[in-house]
């Protein structure tokens, strides 16, 4: 793959689901909508936490989330695995798109959980042109 | 057995109660009761989207629980969090709504957090039984938003 050349995965449907964005950079993008039902549960777990691997030391880190509603128990836990891999990891940078206020608390509430509220910052989705 | 409206008025008021349990970490099992859970029920809060569907009304409510399970300023207070006043019920056969001003007060650590919101609560009398299907409140101020968030990212109120 060419430089800075990406990589995607897409799961789930319009009312429900993620896309995996990796880049040979070191920098990787989760964008993540709707209420997830449990196929798009079960490969978010599978899927992102091992995503991570891809992002380096001087790499950003987006969860792109403002179009993601709040999510259930198992929604949750997928969310929170993954914020536990990312706090253990090295990177410059995190960073989630805000959208709906609730799902911002949410996530809010996961980071503080998982130990990863000093890692991951929030941030308006206007500063992405989204 | 009462009139419609006062069988209506009672299950807003009982909606306000379980509101009530949820913010003082009481648990959701009222607010749950309280609810048809149907595909058409909705509901949008004072910092939140729509939900659609009751499994994403529940989860809002649950949240909501979550978000609230940090505040203490109530802990060792009597008075009511919040209530509806100026409640206005109509009822239309087996569906009725009721129109209402929220207000509520919390006790932060840097002082009150006052609120009042127009509410809008749709009730729906499905094999005799009336329950809430859609509940609406406008949005809260951005100051009171932002005054939340700061308790749930802090953990504490």
């Amino acid at each position: 793959m060419p430089e800075g050349a990406h990589s995607t995965t897409n799961v789930g449907s319009e009312a429900g689901g993620f896309r995996i964005l990796g880049s040979t950079d070191g920098n990787l993008r989760i964008a993540a909508w709707g209420y997830w039902p449990a196929d798009v549960v079960s490969a978010f777990n599978s899927k992102a936490p091992a995503a991570t691997q891809a992002l380096v030391a001087v790499g950003v880190f987006v969860f792109d989330c403002k179009d993601l509603k709040p999510q259930g128990a198992e929604g949750q836990d997928a969310i929170r695995a993954l914020f536990r891999t990312l706090a253990r990891l090295p990177f410059a940078k995190g960073l989630i798109v805000k959208g709906n206020a609730m799902t911002c608390m949410q996530l809010s509430r996961l980071l503080r959980e998982c130990g990863a509220e000093k890692r991951i910052e929030f941030a308006d989705a206007e500063d992405f042109g989204s | 057995m009462g009139s419609a409206e006062d069988d209506v008025t009672k299950v807003i008021y009982k909606f306000y109660d379980a509101l009530e349990d949820l913010l003082r970490a009481r648990g959701t099992a009222a607010m749950d009761e309280i609810w048809h859970h149907t595909d058409y029920a909705t509901t949008s809060h004072p910092f939140g989207s729509w939900a659609r569907g009751w499994t994403e009304v529940k989860v809002n409510w649950d949240e909501g629980a979550a978000v609230f399970g940090v505040y203490k300023g109530h802990e060792h207070r009597s008075d009511r969090i919040g209530g509806i006043h100026d409640l206005k019920v109509v009822v239309l056969g087996d569906a009725a709504y009721g129109t209402g001003i929220y207000r509520s007060k919390l006790y932060m650590s840097d002082g009150e957090l006052n609120l009042s919101l127009n509410c809008t609560n749709i009730v729906h009398r499905i094999d005799g039984v009336w329950k809430i299907v859609h509940h609406h409140a406008d949005q809260a101020q951005p100051d009171w938003q932002a005054a939340i968030g700061r308790m749930v990212q802090a953990g504490s109120s």
